[in-house]
């Protein structure tokens, strides 16, 4: 048997072979290698920097205490930001309440309709919206809620936070919408279901993990914010949900009546609360600024840790493993 | 060539002109094979203003395989979706002329959509089960039709997963996610799912292209029963397979590159079209010199 591989007597010269550029190659392989990699180092060394520099100064001062207790007089040693921390579950769960409903809606009309005026009118304002100083929204709950109320709020704080969500919410939900395959939609619509029953039944819960993400992320956006809260929800060192509820209970309030309670006060958040712990003289309340540094830190990274553990689990039942 | 001749040729006879109690003849079957499940007249569709398919007529006989063919952008999936009209879904587009489901014209104004598309089911290109449970994927039809009963959704689902092929396979697994199957599981799910909601008619959108030789294979097996209780109309890409699986078939082609008005140029017996073409272009087509 003759050897497939004998070499192939050739007339012409050969100009191209492996090995003139070999060298070149391998060098200028390496050499963009190094940049990358250098430049990502760079990008990460402010992040761990953050990061660890909250943990090392605010590490030191938390303690029990600071989760449960409400602040002590100025200048006094202890107490907690139990206020703010309450505060910031009230005001995270009013803006959701306010802005999930209304932005998951526009999210699904605006990916349906992208060409009818309302559509494009909706888009545009999105645009907008996530394009407005955060200051600004604040200004605007106060001049809309806290004005004609005559006093600032928990609800108040609500809202403006929610201003901030809803368009976060409305994008993600119509890109999350327009990634579900036309082809499962024509499957559900081919049995004869109607539009609505199979938007409701076969493209939400196909698009779900993506909304839901796009959800928390918005409330971890809002729950950061300090600057709509200024003009809205104020502050409020003396904020306890539960004496509240106890109180009311004593006083044989209704349900409703407590809750109006919790709503119409000011209110303190984390961000609101570090805000003005950083800018006052005394050393026990900038060294818990920075503990609330990193209760807000985590918070938030929890949040994005919670969204995507959960994206991974329904994607993963949802594939069968 | 005239496409309606053709047709008369072979169906010549309606069912109504059929005398009652001639099928003790010989040729007994003689009787089912001639009736038409689905009779196309004039049919044009229109997208906006573009005409895509034109001059369709076409009568689909019960209980037997008709294979659409042609070259891409012909219209095959056109005239496939008008026929239980998803191109209703279509913005513009606009259909014109009639079609039969037995003797209801689903193209008259105010015709109920619904209706049609239950009693004409579809299974598509890709196999596209719902990010639902195996069991809620076949249950979802009949839940859209008020069925509520869990005695009687069970009963329709293993039915139904049983005409298509599939119990034995995932009867154990009904609960799990219907995209954990296989490519070829999950078209015979899509397949389950439509017969759930008891169709006469099954249109498949080349139900086998995205699939392997044995899954295609199987699917192939499938439509072979199915054709028992359902009239099938396929879009085939693969002139093997419409000369395998169809007793019918129908060749679509553009009219000219002008136009791109895609209508149909031989309608037939698939042996006939296959062996011995009346049509040049037909001719041309499965010998492979053009498409």
């Amino acid at each position: 048997m003759t050897t497939p591989s004998a070499a192939i007597p050739s007339a012409r010269k050969s100009y191209i072979s492996a090995s003139t550029t070999y060298h070149r190659r391998k060098i200028t392989n390496g050499l963009l290698l190094g940049v990358t990699g250098f430049l990502t180092f760079i990008t990460l060394v402010p992040l761990i920097w953050i990061i660890g520099f909250v943990i090392f100064k605010g590490g030191q001062y938390i303690n029990l205490d600071f989760f449960t207790q409400l602040p002590r007089p100025m200048g006094m040693p202890g107490g907690g930001v139990l206020h703010a921390i309450e505060g910031t579950i009230v005001l995270s769960t009013l803006a959701s309440l306010f802005a999930i409903p209304p932005g998951v809606l526009a999210g699904i009309y605006v990916a349906y309709h992208p060409n009818t005026w309302l559509g494009v009118l909706v888009r545009f304002g999105t645009d907008v919206l996530s394009g407005v100083p955060s200051i600004v929204v604040g200004l605007f709950g106060y001049a809309l809620i806290v004005k004609t109320q005559g006093h600032y709020s928990a609800l108040a704080g609500g809202i403006a936070l929610a201003i901030l969500m809803v368009p976060i919410i409305i994008r993600t939900t119509e890109e999350m919408i327009k990634l579900v395959p036309r082809s499962l939609r024509e499957g559900s619509l081919a049995l004869g279901a109607p539009e609505w029953k199979t938007t409701l039944s076969v493209t939400l819960p196909a698009a779900s993990n993506g909304i839901i993400t796009g959800i928390l992320l918005g409330i971890a956006r809002a729950s950061g914010e300090t600057a709509p809260l200024l003009f809205t929800a104020l502050g409020n060192e003396n904020y306890e949900v539960g004496r509240m509820v106890t109180g009311g209970i004593a006083a044989h309030q209704g349900p409703l009546q407590i809750l109006g309670k919790i709503l119409e006060q000011p209110v303190d958040s984390l961000p609101l609360t570090l805000w003005k712990y950083a800018q006052q003289p005394f050393p026990e309340r900038i060294n818990q600024a920075w503990a609330v540094a990193l209760v807000l830190m985590i918070l938030i990274l929890l949040t994005n840790i919670v969204a995507r553990v959960w994206v991974q689990y329904r994607t993963n039942k949802l594939l069968g493993k | 060539m005239d496409i309606k001749t053709i047709g008369k040729e072979i169906f010549i006879r309606k069912p109504s002109s059929e005398p009652e109690g001639t099928i003790s003849s010989k040729n007994g079957s003689e009787n089912v094979k001639n009736q038409i499940k689905i009779q196309i007249k004039d049919l044009s569709l229109y997208y906006g203003t573009f005409k895509a398919i034109g001059d369709i007529n076409l009568e689909i006989p019960a209980h037997k395989i008709m294979a659409i063919i042609g070259p891409s952008g012909c219209g095959k999936s056109s005239l496939l979706r008008s026929i239980n009209r998803m191109t209703d879904l279509v913005p513009g587009a606009r259909a014109e002329g009639e079609i039969f489901l037995d003797d209801w014209n689903l193209l008259t104004p105010g015709a109920d959509v619904v209706e049609a598309r239950r009693r004409i089911g579809m299974v598509f290109q890709r196999p596209n089960p719902f990010p639902k449970s195996i069991y809620d994927n076949v249950a979802y039809g009949p839940r859209l039709y008020g069925i509520r009963r869990e005695q009687d959704l069970d009963e329709i689902v293993e039915r139904s997963l049983r005409q298509a092929a599939l119990w034995t396979e995932v009867k154990d697994k009904l609960h799990q996610s219907g995209l954990a199957i296989s490519g070829g599981q999950q078209q015979r799910l899509c397949i389950a799912r439509a017969l759930a909601v008891e169709p006469e008619v099954i249109l498949m959108d080349e139900p086998a292209s995205a699939l392997d030789p044995i899954a295609t294979l199987k699917i192939e097996e499938l439509m072979q029963s199915l054709k028992e209780s359902y009239t099938i109309v396929i879009v085939t890409h693969n002139m093997q397979e419409a000369a395998r699986v169809s007793e019918y078939t129908a060749f679509m082609m553009i009219e000219s590159p002008e136009t791109r008005m895609g209508r149909i140029v031989e309608f037939g017996e698939t042996d006939q079209i296959f062996t011995r073409p009346k049509n040049q272009q037909t001719e041309d087509y499965i010998t492979g010199r053009f498409g």
